[in-house]
């Protein structure tokens, strides 16, 4: 039967058309941390946060395991204040954590370096809509540059 | 005004229809009757609008003014989804024929059939031969419509627009580009399915011969209304000289020749002058 | 100078009434209630021709762009030592622009333009005018099915075409380049984004299946029923289609990146 060809035709259309978003879904992008899945959020107050952009990544030790998610200005002085959405998966950093503001590579983009602190029985846990005390802003170039010439003429 | 005897299937009062925003206009106090059971002709020059009247009866074309009764509808007031159950009830021969290109011809007669009955298809089967069987084509049921010849086209198109058993069928030139041969087998196909099914007939036309043979009823429209009508004989009598130069196909007449335009020589040495 | 405004006038006058018929034509097609039992049959009909037949030009194209953008993003990252950043260079501009957009020029040229040409010809002889007469109206039994099929098929199209892509820039990237096969992946999945990148792939290229069927459609539609006619709708639809393709793609990129 011609219909039963066509049938089957578009049937197989329709099957490649899923796989290929299966493949695109799963070989080129990433699932795991982002869109869905429980979060958390935390907070953290930077003096210049360089070239950090929302979207940017949370890293563990160069695993990624949340997003920035919002990037404002905050209190009195206009310090800036970093959102971060963070995979409940991992939700036992310690109060004494501290935060970076890093470059992957010379021309890479900026993420923020997440470094989790001691535990002990003093320390409490970071929990939704905590703030990290311990930050390091970014480092700005022409700073580093300004520094250094500064050091070199005190020889 | 509404005099409409019982016995008449499709009656036009004083239609007034124009194309395109009243730029061309086509009829104008357009009277017409046609009796049930009957092949009614409707003749006229070319370009006189014979098809626009079957489309202002199907309710394609919607007129500025007058009435167009069919079984006591009034086709232009009536609703969407009232014309199209008013529709099922008539049809439509086309002059090109209009089969459906990319279904074989069984399935262009089964069609009207599939679209609005619920009959299995052992029932389909039975009645589309059957009315292949009226025209003549049952052995070309399989064929495609690019396979058949004009002719056979045209027949298997009229098997279509009988499938339903329709009370009224219109036939837009079935004469039209025919060779003598088909031509003969619809003038005799359109007699006796009328006869034979208790049809009604509109035959819209420019071919005399054949239809004065068939028809019960012509009307010769000319100059936006019916300016004759009558049986075949009584208009063969009469002696009014617009019929007599449609029925005996003079070149210059009461119709003239020449598409209306200034006299040969002013534009001619308007022209020249204007250079 | 009156007639050039008088001229300019009508064709303002012109194109609305074009809209308004084309919308006309669209609400009559879709709003209503569906038969299934019916319309099932027309809907695979229209897929295979409107979406399978639309398959080889579209691989072979994604497969050619994918190909072409690995050899020329190699090029370029190559003199920057980031040759790494192959893999999201090719997914990205396949997912976001590439995929979307040319399956969508492609699709108006291949199938829009054979769907005018069917419609048109259909109402040259007569077919349209046909239904209407048996009581079947042409826009749910001639429109409809057609606009789903474009409507389904082109997002599955792109899809397809942006997968075939990113193995074609593999492809060259990494068989023939020398690119190393696991940051090529890796760097891609570190960069492409399930809803941002692929979501958004996709809700661009459902808008243009939308606008470029219902432009083949209505240009079909309402075409002069002549020879000329219908070669007129048939190159309109490609010409209209295509910058309405990418004139909107501009907007999308504009509202979902910008």
């Amino acid at each position: 039967m011609e219909s039963r060809n066509t049938q089957l035709a578009v049937g197989l259309f329709v099957i490649i058309g899923v796989l290929a978003v299966l493949f695109l879904g799963l070989r080129a992008a990433n699932t795991s941390v982002g869109g869905n899945g429980e979060t958390y959020k935390l907070y953290a107050k930077f003096d210049n946060i360089g070239g950090l952009k929302e979207r940017s990544p949370v890293k563990v030790g160069g695993v990624v395991v949340g997003r920035v998610s919002k990037i404002s200005l905050d209190g009195d002085y206009y310090e800036p204040l970093v959102e971060m959405t963070i995979s409940s998966e991992y939700n036992e950093f310690s109060d004494t954590s501290s935060v970076s503001i890093l470059t992957s590579g010379l021309l890479g983009e900026q993420y923020i370096g997440l470094s989790p602190g001691f535990i002990d029985d003093t320390v409490e846990m970071l929990e939704d809509g905590d703030y990290i005390h311990d930050t390091k802003s970014a480092l700005v170039l022409e700073d580093l540059i300004g520094q250094f010439l500064f050091s070199q003429g005190n020889d | 005004m509404t005099s409409a005897k019982a016995d008449d299937l499709v009656v036009i009062e004083n239609l007034d229809f124009a194309h395109g925003y009243g730029a061309h206009q086509v009829y104008k106090g357009l009277n017409l009757r046609v009796p049930r059971g009957k092949i009614t002709a409707v003749m006229g020059p070319s370009g006189i609008g014979k098809t626009t009247l079957l489309r202002l009866i199907g309710g394609q074309l919607k007129p500025q003014a007058g009435r167009i009764e069919f079984a006591g509808h009034n086709i232009p007031e009536l609703s969407r989804s009232a014309l199209y159950e008013q529709r099922k009830r008539m049809s439509m021969l086309f002059q090109s024929g209009a089969l459906f290109t990319d279904m074989s011809v069984y399935d262009n007669i089964a069609f009207p059939l599939r679209e609005h009955s619920n009959l299995p298809e052992e029932i389909i089967e039975t009645i589309v031969l059957m009315k292949l069987e009226a025209v003549g084509l049952r052995g070309a049921r399989h064929l495609m419509p690019s396979e058949l010849s004009g002719g056979m086209a045209r027949r298997a198109a009229l098997a279509r627009a009988i499938a339903l058993d329709p009370e009224l069928i219109m036939y837009d030139e079935p004469f039209a580009g025919q060779d003598p041969i088909s031509m003969g087998v619809i003038v005799r196909l359109i007699k006796s399915l009328n006869n034979s099914l208790g049809l009604t007939s509109i035959v819209v036309t420019h071919d005399v011969t054949e239809v004065m043979t068939i028809a019960d009823y012509v009307n010769i429209i000319a100059d936006k209304k019916v300016v004759a009508q009558g049986s075949p004989a009584e208009l063969e009598a009469s002696d009014d000289p617009l019929v007599n130069q449609f029925l005996a196909g003079e070149a210059d007449g009461p119709v003239p020749f020449h598409y209306a335009a200034p006299s040969l020589a002013e534009d001619i040495l308007g022209d020249r002058n204007a250079r | 100078m009156l007639d050039r405004i008088a001229a300019l006038g009508k064709a303002v006058l012109d194109s609305i009434a074009g809209a308004g018929k084309a919308l006309f034509m669209l609400t009559r097609a879709l709003v209503g209630k569906p038969q299934l039992r019916k319309s099932w049959p027309l809907l695979m009909q229209q897929m295979y021709s409107v979406g399978v037949l639309s398959l080889l030009i579209i691989i072979v194209s994604g497969l050619f762009i994918g190909m072409v953008l690995g050899l020329q993003g190699y090029t370029i990252l190559v003199d920057f030592g980031a040759e790494q950043s192959l893999g999201p260079m090719v997914a990205l501009s396949l997912l976001r622009e590439l995929g979307p957009v040319v399956t969508a020029l492609l699709f108006a040229g291949r199938a829009g333009s054979a769907l005018t040409a069917e419609i048109g010809l259909m109402k040259a002889t007569e077919q349209l005018s046909s239904l209407e007469m048996m009581a079947v109206d042409p826009l749910r039994r001639v429109i409809s099915p057609r606009f789903w099929a474009g409507f389904y098929s082109m997002p599955l199209l792109a899809m397809i075409f942006s997968a075939v892509g990113i193995y074609g820039g593999y492809l060259v990237g990494v068989q023939w380049l020398g690119v190393d096969d696991g940051a090529f992946w890796s760097v891609m999945q570190a960069n492409v984004e399930w809803g941002q990148d692929i979501m958004n792939g996709l809700i661009k290229s459902l808008v243009f299946a939308f606008v470029v069927t219902w432009i083949a459609l209505h240009k079909g539609y309402h075409c002069v029923p002549t020879s000329v006619g219908i070669s007129r709708a048939t190159t309109s639809t490609v010409v209209t289609a295509s910058l309405a393709v990418l004139g909107l793609d501009f907007v999308l990129t504009a509202l979902m990146f910008g």
